[in-house]
C-alpha cells in the first residue's frame, strides 16, 4: 500500500510545463514584435495580465467538481450562441471583422467561447446512452449542435473561427466511431464544398467522386437523394458564400493557390511570412534581432504570424521545440481522453484537443505556406487575451480531468 | 474503447507534425539562403556614399579648389497632397523670401519630382531638412568652388554637373581628385523608411588626393591681370603667358587672356575655355631666332664675332626674297641677334647640315608633346628633313615652317637659359593623401641635355644684349638684369601671310646671371598702338615681371633699384599698400587688401566644422589660413572669439575622423 502522493498524480505537470514554455514564447515573441511599434506597445503588458486572469481561470476551474461542467453545458452554450447574436448587433468591428464586445478598456471575441461551449453541448448530446452513429438523424443533430454557430459567426465574418468548429465536430464525430458511412456523409460536403472554391472543372469532379461513392455504399434511394441533396446545395451554399466573402477574404483564398500571383497583395504575407521563418535558418538572429519582424515586414505580427517571429528569432531549433511542445500538448490530453471518467469528459477532452490541434496546424501551415491564410491565432503564443483565458480554462479543465482520471 | 480511432487520431496527429517539421527544414534549413537573400534584398538597401573631391592647394598652401556642402529640396509631386504642398510652400517662402506662390505653381507644373530650391548652401537650411512633409526630401548636392572666381581658370579647369572634372587639373587627375565612393548599408522598414544604418559591411568613401600645384597664386594673379590689361589695350584678339621657373620646369602661373569663370563655366564660349597655350600652335617668328642660334653656337658652326653681310635689307636667297625690317649692312652675330635680322640667321644656316639643325630641333622636343600634366596639348609640326625643300632650313632659322605651342616655347627657352637641360614641365608639384602625407611628389623630371652648358652661358650674354640695347628694351627693368627675345611673325590666314595679323611674343628671364623666373608672353592680332613683339609684349613682360619682382624677396636685386621696389617682402608690403599708390601693384592687392575690412570681426570656432566649411568661414572673414590634413579641424592657432588683426594667419590642424549620419530620403 503507497500512500505517497506524488505530484504528478494529481497534476499533469507535463502538459502544464509545456503550456506554460509556449506561453512564454509567446511572450518573447509579442515583446520583440511590438517593441518598436508604438500604437501596440502595451500588448506586451496586456498579455500578461490576460494571463494573470486566466491562471486564476485555471486553478478554479481545476478544483471545481467534474459534474459542474455538465450542469452547465448546456446554458453555456446559449449564452454563447446570445453572446453571438450580440456581438453582430453591438460588436466592435477590428479588421474588416465585427467580433469584438467591448467591455470598458477590455473587449471579448465570444467565438472563443463558443468554441468551448459548443464542444461541451456536443459532449453533453453524444454522451448520452441512446445516441447511436449510424443513424443519420442523430448525425445530422451532432452536426446541427455542432455547426450552430457557424452561420453566425459567418456573419461577423470570421472564416478563420468557423472552419475550426468543422474540424473539431468532425473529429470528435471520428473519435465517436462514425462509420465509414457516416464519414462520407460529413466529409462528402466538405469535398464538395473545397472542389466548388476551386473552379469548375473541380466541382465536377468532385461531384463525380462523391456520385460514385453514393452507388458503392449502395444505400437505399431515400438516403442516397437526401445525401445527393445535401451536397448539391453545399456546392451552391458555398458558391453563395465565396461571393458573400469580403474581397480580401476572396483574395486570399485565390492567392493560396498561387501566391506569387500577387505578391504585394494578398500573396504578400504568405510570402513575408516564409521570408522570415526561412531566412531564420538552423539557429536563427536571435532575440529581437530578427530585421523581418523589427522592420515590420508583417503586419500584426504578435497575433495570427507569430510563429515568424519565433521562426525567424529562434531558428529551425526554436521552430522545432515549439512544434515538440506542442506534441507534447496533444499527447498528453489524448491520453488523458482515454482515461477520462466517463464518456462526456473524453469527448470534451477530445473537442479541447481539437481546438488546440487545428489553430495550430492551420496557424503554422499558412504561416509556413502549406495552407492559406486563414486568420487564426496560435494557442498560448498569440496575442490575445480571449484566446488565452479560454485556451487556460479549457486547460485547467483537462487538468481537473486528470486529476480524477481512472486509474 | 474506442482504440483504433484514437491510433488513427493518433497516427494523423502525426503525420501532420511530420509534414510541418519537414515543411520547417525545407524552409530553413534547406532554403533558408534562399530567404535570407530575399529579406536582406527587401530590407537593405545599398546606398553609394560620394566621397569628397580633391582639394586644389597653390605652391604656398593657398586653397584654391574646395567643394561646399549645398543641398538641393525636392518635391515628389506623386506623394504631396494639397495640404503638404501648402506646408512647403509657406514653409519655404517665408524661409527663402519668395512668394507662396512661387514654389505651389513649381510643384503644380512639375511633373513626378520638382526640384524646388538647388543647391542651398547647407548651414541655412537644418531648419527645413528637419521639416517631415510626405513628399519632400533633400539630397546632398556638393557645389566645387573655385574661391579666386578666374584665377588660374585655364590650369584648373572646371567640373561638369556629374562632378566630373573636364578640363584642367580638375580633367587630367579626375581620378585622383575623385576618391573612392563608398558604400553604406541600410535597413529600410516595410515602409521604406530608414530605420538603422548598419555599420557592419559598410566602406567609408575615401575622399579624392589633394593636389598642390606648382602654381604661385600671387604670380599667377599677376599675369592674370596683366594680360588683361595688355589685351585691352593692344585690343589683341587674346593674350597667352607663361611663367616658369626654368631650372626645373615647373610652371609658375600660367594664363590665356580672356580668362573664364569655373564657377560658371557655362557662361563662356569654348574659345575662351581653350587652353590656348597648349591647344594652339603658331609660327613663333624671331623668338625661334634664339633656338637655331642655339644650335649653330652649340655646334660650332659660328661664334659671336663672326661678321655677315645683311645686304641692306633685301637678301635675294635663290627666289626668294627675304627682309629685314632694319636694313644694315655688316654686323656681327650679336648684331644679327639683338637685332633680329632674318638675312643674318639665314644666311648662317647655310653653314649647318639639314640634319644637325634637326637633331637639335627635336632635342629642344619640337614636334613633339612637353608631356605636361595638363590635357589636350598638342605637338605642333616640325617636318624631318627629307620633306624641307631648299628654303626650309633658311625658313625655320627665322622662326618659320615650323609650328610650336607657347608651352613648347617656354619649355625650350629654359633649356636655353638653364644650362642646356630641357625640363618636363609640370603644373603639379604634391599630390597629397587625405591624411596630409604624401603620395606623390613630382621632382624636375630632366629629359635631356640639348646644348652645353658654356652655349647656354654665351646665349644668356646674347639675349642680355637684346634687351639692354637690341629689340627688347622695352622689357628693361632697373635693378635687374633681363635676358629676352622679342618675336612678331605674321599669321596664316587663308593660305597666305597676312599683312594685318601678327603674332607679337616676348620671352624673357631674369636675373641673367642665374635664371629664377622665365616669362613668355604671346600678344594673339595686337591691332591697336603697335604689333612688333618688342612693342606689344615686352612692355606686358615687364610689367609681370615687376610685379614678381615685389613678390619675391629673395630676388637680389642690384643697388640702383627703384626705392618702391626695394626688398618690400610680401607681408610688410601688404600693410604699407595704403601708402604706395603704385598701380601695378594693383592684382598683390586684390588678393589681400580686403583684410582692412577684417577689423571689426572676430574669429569664429572652426573646430569639428568640415575643412570647407571652415575655407567658407575663413573666406567671408578674408582670414589667412595653412591646413595641415585632411577632414575635420581639430586645432587652430588663433582661438575663437580673438580679435582678427590685419594680415593675420591660422593655423589649421584637422584630422580624419570617421563621419556616419543618416541620410533620409
Amino acid at each position: 500500500m503507497r500512500i505517497d502522493y506524488k505530484l504528478n498524480d494529481k497534476f499533469d505537470l507535463s502538459l502544464f510545463s509545456a503550456a506554460l514554455i509556449l506561453i512564454v514564447m509567446g511572450l518573447m515573441g509579442i515583446y520583440s514584435s511590438t517593441q518598436n511599434t508604438p500604437h501596440v506597445m502595451l500588448n506586451f503588458e496586456k498579455q500578461l495580465f490576460s494571463l494573470g486572469v486566466g491562471m486564476a481561470g485555471l486553478i478554479i476551474i481545476y478544483f471545481l467538481p467534474l459534474n459542474f461542467f455538465k450542469v452547465i453545458s448546456l446554458p453555456t452554450y446559449a449564452v454563447s450562441i446570445f453572446l453571438l447574436v450580440v456581438v453582430l448587433l453591438i460588436g466592435k468591428t477590428v479588421g474588416g471583422a465585427k467580433s469584438w464586445i467591448g467591455l470598458g478598456i477590455f473587449s471579448f471575441q465570444p467565438v472563443e467561447l463558443a468554441k468551448f461551449a459548443s464542444v461541451l453541448a456536443l459532449a453533453h448530446y453524444l454522451s448520452k446512452p441512446n445516441i447511436n452513429l449510424d443513424n443519420l438523424k442523430d448525425i445530422f443533430i451532432t452536426l446541427a449542435i455542432g455547426l450552430g454557430p457557424v452561420p453566425l459567426i459567418l456573419l461577423e465574418p470570421d472564416m478563420g473561427s468557423s472552419f475550426v468548429f468543422f474540424g473539431f465536430v468532425l473529429i470528435i464525430l471520428f473519435w465517436r466511431g462514425l462509420s465509414v458511412f457516416g464519414i462520407y456523409v460529413v466529409i462528402s460536403p466538405v469535398i464538395i464544398a473545397i472542389s466548388s472554391l476551386l473552379g469548375t472543372w473541380y466541382f465536377v469532379g468532385g461531384a463525380i467522386i462523391v456520385l460514385a461513392l453514393l452507388f458503392y455504399f449502395k444505400k437505399d434511394l431515400f438516403t442516397s437523394g437526401a445525401i445527393m441533396g445535401l451536397n448539391l446545395s453545399t456546392g451552391f451554399f458555398v458558391d453563395y458564400l465565396y461571393n458573400f466573402l469580403s474581397p480580401h477574404q476572396q483574395k486570399r483564398i485565390a492567392s493560396f493557390i498561387d501566391p506569387m500571383s500577387d505578391p504585394l497583395g494578398a500573396g504578400y504575407n504568405s510570402i513575408q511570412a516564409q521570408v522570415a521563418i526561412g531566412s531564420g535558418g538552423l539557429f536563427g538572429k536571435g532575440f529581437l534581432n530578427g530585421n523581418q519582424t523589427q522592420l515590420q515586414y508583417i503586419p500584426e505580427q504578435w497575433t495570427d504570424f507569430i510563429f515568424c517571429v519565433i521562426g525567424e528569432e529562434f531558428g529551425f531549433i526554436g521552430s522545432v521545440l515549439l512544434v515538440f511542445l506542442f506534441i507534447v500538448l496533444f499527447t498528453r490530453i489524448l491520453k488523458t481522453a482515454v482515461v477520462a471518467k466517463d464518456d462526456f469528459f473524453g469527448i470534451v477532452l477530445v473537442g479541447i484537443f481539437s481546438i488546440y490541434f487545428i489553430h495550430f496546424i492551420i496557424n503554422i501551415g499558412m504561416t509556413i505556406g502549406i495552407l492559406p491564410i486563414i486568420g487564426i491565432p496560435l494557442p498560448f503564443v498569440s496575442y490575445g487575451g480571449s484566446s488565452l483565458l479560454i485556451n487556460l480554462a479549457m486547460l485547467g479543465l483537462v487538468l481537473n480531468v486528470y486529476k480524477s482520471r481512472i486509474i | 474503447m474506442n482504440n483504433g480511432r484514437l491510433f488513427s487520431v493518433v497516427v494523423l496527429t502525426f503525420l501532420m507534425f511530420i509534414a510541418l517539421i519537414i515543411r520547417l527544414f525545407n524552409i530553413q534549413i534547406v532554403r533558408g539562403d534562399e530567404f535570407s537573400f530575399y529579406a536582406q534584398r527587401q530590407q537593405m538597401n545599398v546606398e553609394m556614399v560620394q566621397p569628397e573631391r580633391g582639394l586644389i592647394f597653390d605652391r604656398n598652401d593657398n586653397l584654391l579648389v574646395y567643394n561646399r556642402n549645398d543641398v538641393s529640396f525636392y518635391v515628389d509631386t506623386r506623394m504631396a497632397k494639397k495640404r503638404d504642398r501648402k506646408a512647403i510652400a509657406e514653409k519655404f517662402a517665408s524661409f527663402f523670401n519668395k512668394d507662396v506662390s512661387y514654389y505651389e505653381n513649381l510643384i503644380k507644373k512639375g511633373s513626378k519630382i520638382v526640384c524646388i530650391e538647388k543647391k542651398v548652401f547647407h548651414e541655412r537650411i537644418v531648419e527645413l531638412k528637419n521639416l517631415k512633409v510626405n513628399g519632400l526630401f533633400y539630397k546632398d548636392e556638393p557645389t566645387r568652388i573655385y574661391q579666386y572666381e578666374n584665377l588660374a581658370s585655364h590650369i584648373l579647369g572646371y567640373v561638369n554637373t556629374k562632378y566630373s572634372g573636364v578640363d584642367g587639373i580638375e580633367s587630367y587627375f579626375d581620378k585622383v581628385l575623385k576618391g573612392e565612393e563608398g558604400r553604406r548599408i541600410i535597413l529600410r522598414d516595410a515602409k521604406g523608411e530608414t530605420v538603422t544604418i548598419n555599420q557592419e559591411n559598410q566602406k567609408p568613401a575615401t575622399s579624392g588626393k589633394n593636389i598642390q600645384l606648382t602654381i604661385d597664386k600671387e604670380i599667377q594673379a599677376a599675369l592674370d591681370e596683366e594680360l588683361a590689361k595688355g589685351k585691352n589695350l593692344y585690343k589683341a584678339t587674346s593674350f597667352v603667358g607663361i611663367v616658369m621657373d626654368p631650372g626645373n620646369g615647373n610652371i609658375l602661373a600660367l594664363s590665356v587672356a580672356d580668362n573664364f569663370n569655373p564657377n560658371k563655366y557655362n557662361e563662356f564660349s569654348d574659345t575662351v575655355r581653350r587652353n590656348q597655350a597648349l591647344t594652339d600652335t603658331y609660327e613663333p617668328g624671331s623668338t625661334f631666332k634664339a633656338v637655331t642660334l642655339a644650335s649653330f653656337l652649340d655646334k660650332g658652326v659660328c661664334k659671336e664675332s663672326d661678321r655677315v653681310f645683311l645686304e641692306n635689307g633685301n637678301y635675294r636667297f635663290k627666289k626668294i626674297l627675304i627682309k629685314d625690317s632694319h636694313a644694315s649692312s655688316w654686323m656681327d652675330v650679336r648684331g644679327v641677334f639683338s637685332n633680329s635680322s632674318n638675312i643674318g640667321m639665314s644666311k648662317l644656316s647655310q653653314h649647318i647640315e639639314n640634319e644637325d639643325l634637326y637633331i637639335y630641333l627635336r632635342g629642344f622636343g619640337l614636334g613633339n608633346y612637353t608631356y605636361i600634366n595638363l590635357p589636350s596639348e598638342v605637338r605642333g609640326t616640325l617636318k624631318k628633313p627629307e620633306n624641307w625643300t631648299e628654303y626650309s632650313k633658311s625658313s625655320i632659322s627665322y622662326g618659320y615652317e615650323i609650328s610650336v605651342t607657347p608651352i613648347q616655347m617656354a619649355t625650350v627657352y629654359s633649356a636655353i637659359v638653364n644650362g642646356g637641360i630641357l625640363y618636363q614641365p609640370t603644373v603639379v608639384k604634391k599630390i597629397l593623401n587625405n591624411d596630409g602625407s604624401l603620395y606623390r611628389e613630382f621632382e624636375p623630371k630632366e629629359i635631356r641635355r640639348v646644348i652645353s652648358e658654356e652655349t647656354s652661358e654665351r646665349m644668356k650674354k646674347l639675349f642680355f644684349e637684346v634687351v639692354d640695347k637690341g629689340t627688347g628694351k622695352k622689357a628693361k627693368i632697373n635693378g635687374i638684369n633681363i635676358g629676352g627675345k622679342t618675336g612678331t611673325s605674321r599669321q596664316i590666314v587663308e593660305g597666305s601671310y597676312s599683312r594685318e595679323k601678327y603674332n607679337s611674343s616676348f620671352i624673357g628671364f631674369f636675373p641673367v646671371e642665374n635664371p629664377k623666373y622665365l616669362v613668355f608672353v604671346l600678344a594673339n592680332s595686337p591691332t591697336q598702338h603697335a604689333y612688333y613683339g618688342g612693342d606689344v609684349a615686352a612692355p606686358v613682360f615687364r610689367n609681370i615681371s615687376e610685379r614678381i619682382i615685389n613678390l619675391d624677396p629673395k630676388l637680389e636685386l642690384k643697388s640702383e633699384l627703384d626705392h618702391d621696389l626695394k626688398l618690400v617682402s610680401v607681408t610688410e608690403f601688404q600693410t604699407s599698400l595704403d601708402s604706395i599708390n603704385g598701380k601695378r601693384h594693383l592684382s598683390v592687392i586684390r588678393t589681400k587688401n580686403n583684410i582692412r575690412q577684417t577689423n571689426k570681426w572676430i574669429m569664429p570656432d572652426l573646430r569639428g566644422l568640415s575643412i570647407r566649411d571652415a575655407v567658407f568661414e575663413m573666406t567671408k572673414r578674408k582670414i589667412q589660413y595653412t591646413l595641415k590634413g585632411n577632414g575635420r579641424i581639430t586645432e587652430q592657432s588663433i582661438p575663437p572669439g580673438t580679435k582678427l588683426k590685419k594680415g593675420i594667419v591660422c593655423r589649421l590642424s584637422c584630422d580624419q575622423g570617421e563621419l556616419f549620419g543618416a541620410r533620409l530620403y
